[in-house]
């Protein structure tokens, strides 16, 4: 069916042409049509064939002819196939576990890899500056390249055969998912997984593992009829795991595979081999002057998606578990694959994914910008490389649940044991559970420990409608997940606390406890602190008395309500075996305080006096709370014993889960188990609450489901504002393979309404467009693209703001939120999104530079104010004309002349009414040329400016009204002074000394007065006015009416 | 120690130097008894406050040059205080409502019917009525404007206005019926070249006209601004000589930096510089309109003829929004995007369609 692509570019003779197509994709899809069924496939997948054969097969063309012949050779030793490719093997083997013989390999892969820039060349004008250095490469790797395309050749011809094959393969592994259903012996298919699949189906049965080989042995009978050659089959039967002998014969007839213990089968082999591999570029040489080159951090962050992902709906269709058992490790930028996407897709098919790469590491998944570091480790260690396409390939071609590879079958053991662990403590459970009911049955209280916890439970015969997180509450230590440290610290604590009681709390003791009378357990949620808690008390032989936040905890409360217990033995233990002697153990008394950060406004001083009880209780406290950092828990500091509790690793609460879901019949395989932990945030109540849901909807669950559900129940953790403009701009939504839908892009902005617009306005220009990216040939076009884009947001922004004059101005429409979601967030966004690398998220300066704004507005309105008398112009006016002058003649020439210039100065704000603040504030108004920052005077002239204008007093046009206090008499407001009447005289002075005169005398009698200095004589004045005075500010005191008055007696004195 | 541009400030209307039939109006009228309300418009600079002081002198003789500032507290209805300003003689008052943004319709209510309902109690008075002087009447809001036209009408008798705008667009036409329409154009620069030389030989400074004529270009024939250029280029230089530069505002040459900025280089990182510039000016009050409208005229001598009548409809545009929305930032920040955009595709002799 490829066919036709390739006489596309080959336009060999067909046979010819079909022989040579890339040998890792063709072999990938073709693997993967087969799956599927094999006519429909051509259509799906031309997406991928297309990018990747052209690629391919290009180059090797003049290599073909040789191929070919290589090919027919290889087609006749076809039914050998398997020797063909052995040495082979080897080789590759070889090279990659010695680095000196490490060329002709990595040259021979790279030149797959590098071909694919080159042919792209061709189509798509990519401007590559390699591609000279390619055409090298090539030449130089020929004989290479020649080996190389034969080895493909191979594998084509494998593939051609394989494809009849296929289909077959297919139907069995279909027959044999149905036989699962009957039959139990046909299906376990030599795979773990499908093992524990069985259990769950037949929960009853304590199979032990035995049973499967015979299976496999049948399984692979089957595969034998259906299809392969013997020899295939016979490197097919070591698949099946702790088939010691087989699998002896097989370490001594083949090298070491991925795993290096293990050998594959043939098969295994092939398909393993058939992965396109691509080198590893050489690390950076560490360099001798020991400089080290940086890695930029923010080069690599929010590049989590590539520009062109690829729409999730192309990823291959793999075998369910086909990775099983395999460890993945991504470094660098992918092409066509986010990280995350791949992770994904590695877990759901049951791969690992780990951090670093290490020696047991199956394969790297290589991409751009790979870091040194990880490099380093894979030439070290010899690890396979391989990038997107050998990925898929891998997932397409490789068998359910990992097939018969060595890593599968340790991983497979892996799983048969732990299944082991399930089943017993599913068996250990149901002992409990019958010990239980017996209990219940002679309705004696039990007491011993196990099923205590279970105490409340119901009538022996009714079903039991105890929430699962009850019912399945840990009853023993080793049934809590994680933080087995932290437990056996606490039961150490709450064991030695009757002898520390005795030492008086002076003993440390090892741990350093012993000094404590409350210990402080906190974690966050979900995770079994209470239960820890709990549990400890009980197998310790305590009794618990218990407040959480459904109690009041006020301080009166805790006081008193304590008291009682602090002091007290219980008398469980004299009842409990009626009259008999009282029983030891349980005159032990442990409180403990839940909840303790719960203490809300309700329990006033609850803390405090919780805190002062910790330091003289007689019975162990165990306090619990989420957070230990809130200011409020600050009391507890040196009170109690902190005891952090962690949340556990995903395969401490795997086996727990597993074997609660195995009781109850539910069909989880591990990595939809891992799913549900690693989406909760390993909420262990959380993922007991889902399975137990999942429980009333089927008895199974898929990987999707589980995603989905732990998607759903996620806790709506609300963004930072950051994080919402990194989610927007840089996190991939954007992208053709982004399946985030606008009302989620749109649900972003909702998680900070007032902060989102500002943030993404502050930081929209630093990403790079992804849209533009396809200008990227040409730096002219793309800047015009880029600048085009940023022009539309800008728009877009720039709309959003007259949506939020809407909602926030005089209208109030609320209801124009999501509008304004749309046009200030999301459009803006949509245009601009891509990669911030380099770009540092920035917080909005606009909050800032706003309320500076209206700090310096007010300044020049209260300028305006006092000039007002002198001067007409409006603010706008003031600030645009007088500063600029003003500016030169106050604080130039203070910064020029010095203190010579002082009294000019003074004399020049005097006559505006200007005041000491009023100079501050036109220094900080200038911008540009006379920004305050180009302007330092020297700190004497200053000095003696602030001296000098201190020591005189100056005239003050008026005063402000809020700062005349409660007047004695009736308030100004009541009796505006233009009702009053006073003797007015047309003067003959000329005016201005008229105004002048009169202001002066008013301002000094009436003390308009700055100077402290000047307040005394000024008082003076008049006596009513002294009183008011020791009122008020040194700056202003005055009351119309009194001004009035004293402009009055001023005139008359006059 | 005054400023040049208030200590040459004419007092009469007699002194003052252009708009001679304005002042003969204005007299006439001052003289007639019958004081219409006056709307008295015309942008900044152009004399406007000078003729109002001439004519309260014309109306009630040197007295009403007595000024001083009082404050009075208004309560607005949610009981939020406000502190304002009013400057006030004994037969008129000053106020400038926008001081109070939105509440100027409290102020206008609560003062004007005050000042309305109290008769002039000074018998030596010359006029009955009080005048008050309304500034910046072109940014009252429709509320204030609204509780204005009655007011003017039913206390006619005690209280007559003048009103004070750059331009009568904003103030609703009934208000405009009810007042005697005056406007006071710029001057000319001949006109203010003529002011320039006599406040120069008051001050004893060498006239210098080439000077003189450039200041008054450069002021865009606003006199405030041309009589402050004056006096800073004579602050300056000792002895300007016609070749002395003259120093332009702040923000202006601030605003040349960027225009420079924009046209040397377009990007997405220069845009960002440019908004620390543009913050700059905004945050030391120079109003995003005048930033607008100053960097359009600093952009155009730089750019191709064919692009400016597309520059100035965007600058048109964007200064709309301004009015518009709330964050002029936005704005301001989109107009320079737009404009590089324009400039860059203009540049490439190419266009970019995204509308895939």
């Amino acid at each position: 069916m490829p066919s036709d692509i390739r006489s596309f570019f080959g336009g060999k003779p067909a046979a010819a042409v079909e022989k040579p197509p890339p040998k890792a994709e063709a072999t990938s899809k073709k693997r993967g049509r087969a799956r599927k069924v094999v006519d429909d496939d051509d259509d799906d997948e031309v997406v991928t064939p297309k990018k990747a054969t052209p690629k391919k097969a290009k180059i090797p063309e003049p290599e073909a002819q040789e191929t070919t012949a290589d090919d027919f050779f290889g087609k006749g030793r076809k039914p050998k196939r398997t020797e063909a490719v052995r040495p082979e093997v080897k080789k590759t083997n070889g090279v990659a576990k010695d680095t000196s013989k490490n060329t002709p390999k990595d040259k021979a892969s790279s030149r797959a890899k590098k071909d694919s820039t080159y042919t792209g060349l061709d189509v798509d004008e990519f401007p590559d500056d390699m591609d000279a250095d390619e055409g090298g490469d090539n030449f130089k790797s020929e004989a290479k390249v020649g080996r190389r395309a034969g080895d493909d050749y191979q594998e084509g011809t494998d593939d051609d055969d394989d494809l009849p094959l296929l289909p077959t393969k297919k139907r069995a592994s279909g027959k044999q998912g149905k036989a699962k259903a009957e039959d139990d012996d046909f299906e376990p298919d030599g795979d773990v997984d499908i093992k524990e699949d069985d259990d769950f189906v037949v929960p009853d049965v304590e199979e032990d593992i035995k049973p499967a080989k015979k299976p496999i042995k049948k399984r692979k009978a089957a595969a034998i009829d259906s299809d392969d050659d013997d020899l295939e089959v016979e490197e097919k039967q070591p698949s099946k795991k702790r088939t010691s002998p087989l699998k002896k014969s097989r370490q001594t007839t083949k090298p070491k595979m991925v795993t290096g213990q293990h050998e594959e089968s043939a098969e295994m082999k092939a398909i393993f081999d058939s992965i396109p591999t691509v080198n590893a570029p050489e690390p950076p040489p560490k360099a001798e002057d020991g400089a080290k080159p940086k890695f930029q951090y923010g080069a690599h962050a929010n590049s989590a998606t590539p520009a062109d992902a690829l729409d999730p709906s192309q990823f291959p269709q793999g075998q369910e578990n086909c990775l099983a058992g395999l460890t993945f490790v991504f470094t660098g930028q992918l092409q066509r694959l986010g990280r995350e996407q791949g992770q994904t897709l590695i877990k759901q098919y049951g791969g690992k994914v780990t951090g670093a790469p290490s020696k047991k590491t199956s394969y790297v998944v290589l991409g751009d910008d790979a870091g040194p570091k990880k490099l380093q480790t894979i030439k070290q260690h010899g690890i396979k490389t391989i990038n997107e396409d050998g990925l898929f390939a891998l997932i397409s071609k490789l068998p359910a649940n990992g097939g018969d590879s060595a890593a599968a079958e340790k991983f497979a053991e892996k799983q048969a044991k732990e299944e082991e662990t399930i089943r017993k403590a599913a068996a250990e459970m149901e002992r409990e559970e019958k010990a239980r009911l017996a209990a219940k049955a002679k309705t004696k209280p039990q007491s011993s420990g196990q099923a205590g916890s279970q105490s409340k439970g119901k009538e022996p015969d009714a079903p039991d409608n105890r929430l699962w997180t009850v019912r399945y509450a840990p009853t023993q230590l080793n049934q809590i997940c994680g933080n087995k440290a932290q437990v056996d610290k606490l039961a150490r604590w709450l064991r030695a606390f009757p002898k520390n009681q005795k030492t008086k709390f002076k003993m440390p003791g090892a741990d350093g406890s012993g000094t404590f009378r409350a210990v402080m357990i906190h974690g966050p949620p979900g995770i079994g602190k209470t239960t820890a808690a709990h549990l400890v008390a009980k197998l310790e032989g305590y009794d618990v008395v218990e407040s959480n936040a459904s109690d009041t905890r006020s301080k009166k409360l805790v006081e008193t309500g304590l008291k009682g217990v602090l002091s007290t033995t219980s008398l469980m233990g004299y009842f409990s075996k009626g009259a008999e002697e009282v029983e030891e153990g349980k005159k032990k008394l442990v409180l403990i305080m839940d909840e303790v950060d719960g203490m809300s406004a309700g329990d006033r001083g609850g803390v405090g006096a919780l805190a002062a009880v910790c330091k003289k209780s007689q019975i162990p406290m165990i306090l619990i709370c989420n957070d230990r950092k809130l200011p409020k828990m600050k009391p507890f500091d040196f009170v109690t014993y902190d005891m952090p509790f962690r949340r556990p690793t995903t395969e401490m609460i795997r086996s727990r889960i597993s074997t609660i879901a195995f009781r109850e019949g539910l069909k989880m395989p591990p990595n939809i188990i891992n799913a549900l932990i690693e989406g909760t945030g390993a909420d262990i109540r959380q993922v007991v609450n889902m399975i137990s849901t999942a429980k009333l909807d089927s008895q199974n669950m898929t990987y999707d489901e589980s995603k989905d559900m732990s998607k759903a129940w996620e806790k709506h953790i609300v963004l930072k504002p950051w994080e919402m403009v990194g989610k927007i701009l840089g996190g991939g939504l954007f992208n053709a393979a982004s399946q985030s839908s606008l009302n989620e892009k749109q649900e972003l902005y909702f998680n900070d309404h007032e902060f989102a617009p500002l943030m993404l306005q502050e930081n929209y220009l630093g990403t790079k467009p992804q849209r533009a990216n396809k200008y990227q040939g040409n730096p002219k076009m793309h800047s015009l693209a880029t600048l085009d884009l940023v022009s539309k947001a800008a728009d877009s922004i720039s709309d959003g703001d007259l949506a939020d004059r809407m909602i926030h101005g005089t209208q109030q429409q609320w209801s124009l939120m999501p509008a304004h979601a749309m046009f200030s967030f999301v459009r803006p966004a949509s245009f601009v999104a891509g990669t911030m690398a380099g770009h540092q998220t920035r917080f909005t300066a606009w909050l800032g530079k706003n309320s500076n704004q209206g700090k310096l507005m007010r300044m020049v309105k209260e300028i305006q104010g006092h000039m007002r008398l002198r001067v007409s112009a409006d603010r706008n006016e003031i600030r645009q004309t007088y500063m600029p002058l003003l500016f030169d003649r106050l604080v130039r020439r203070l910064e020029d002349d010095g203190k010579e210039a002082v009294p000019d100065v003074i004399d020049l704000m005097d006559h505006y009414f200007l005041t000491r603040e009023d100079w501050d504030a036109i220094y900080e108004i200038g911008v540009g040329d006379n920004d305050m920052e180009k302007h330092k005077i020297e700190s004497q002239a200053k000095a003696t400016f602030t001296r000098l204008y201190n020591k005189a007093s100056h005239p003050m046009p008026f005063m402000k009204a809020s700062q005349v206090l409660a007047p004695k008499r009736a308030p100004a407001k009541d009796r505006p002074d233009l009702d009053e009447a006073f003797d007015e005289s047309e003067d003959d002075a000329p005016p201005d000394d008229v105004k002048d005169d009169e202001e002066d005398n008013d301002l000094s009698k009436d003390k308009y007065v700055k100077a402290p200095m000047k307040k005394k004589p000024a008082a003076g004045a008049s006596k009513k006015r002294k009183s008011k005075a020791a009122d008020n500010d040194d700056e202003e005191e005055e009351e119309e009416p009194k001004t009035k008055k004293g402009k009055t007696k001023a005139r008359a004195k006059k | 120690m005054a400023l040049l541009v208030d200590k040459h400030r004419p007092r009469t209307l007699e002194s003052l130097t252009y708009h001679p039939d304005l002042s003969a109006r204005l007299s006439s009228l001052a003289a007639s008894g019958d004081f219409p309300h006056l709307l008295i418009y015309g942008p900044s600079g152009a004399g406007k406050k000078t003729r109002i002081t001439a004519t309260l002198r014309a109306l009630y003789g040197p007295g009403a040059e007595k000024i001083r500032i009082d404050s009075r507290v208004f309560l607005t209805t949610s009981n939020r205080k406000l502190e304002f300003n009013i400057v006030s003689s004994n037969y008129h008052l000053e106020i400038t409502p926008s001081d109070v943004g939105n509440y100027d319709r409290v102020v206008i209510q609560d003062l004007l019917k005050e000042v309305a309902q109290t008769q002039q109690v000074d018998l030596a008075a010359k006029q009955r009525f009080k005048v008050v002087v309304i500034n910046e009447a072109d940014s009252l809001t429709r509320d204030a404007q609204a509780a204005l036209r009655r007011t003017m009408e039913k206390y006619s008798p005690n209280l007559r206005l003048m009103l004070l705008a750059n331009s009568t667009g904003n103030i609703i036409a009934p208000i405009r019926s009810r007042c005697l329409l005056m406007r006071v154009a710029a001057p000319t620069e001949a006109e203010i070249m003529d002011v320039l030389a006599k406040v120069g030989k008051k001050e004893n400074y060498k006239s210098c006209e080439d000077l003189e004529r450039r200041i008054a270009h450069d002021s865009e024939r606003n006199l405030r601004r041309a009589l402050l250029m004056f006096e800073a280029v004579h602050a300056q230089n000792d002895n300007p000589s016609d070749k002395t530069s003259i120093p332009p505002p702040d923000w202006e040459a601030l605003i040349g930096v960027i225009a420079t900025d924009i046209i040397s280089e377009r990007s997405p990182a220069r845009i960002l510089q440019v908004r620390a510039k543009l913050y700059d000016l905004l945050t030391h009050c120079i109003p995003a309109t005048t930033i607008l409208k100053t960097l359009t005229f600093k952009l155009m001598p730089k750019i191709d003829d064919g692009l400016k009548s597309e520059v100035i409809k965007w600058a048109a545009f964007y200064d709309h929004r301004i009015r518009m929305g709330s964050k002029a930032i936005f704005h301001l920040e989109a107009f320079v995007a737009k404009f590089m955009r324009l400039y860059e595709g203009n540049l490439l002799g190419m266009d970019i369609d995204f509308d895939d």
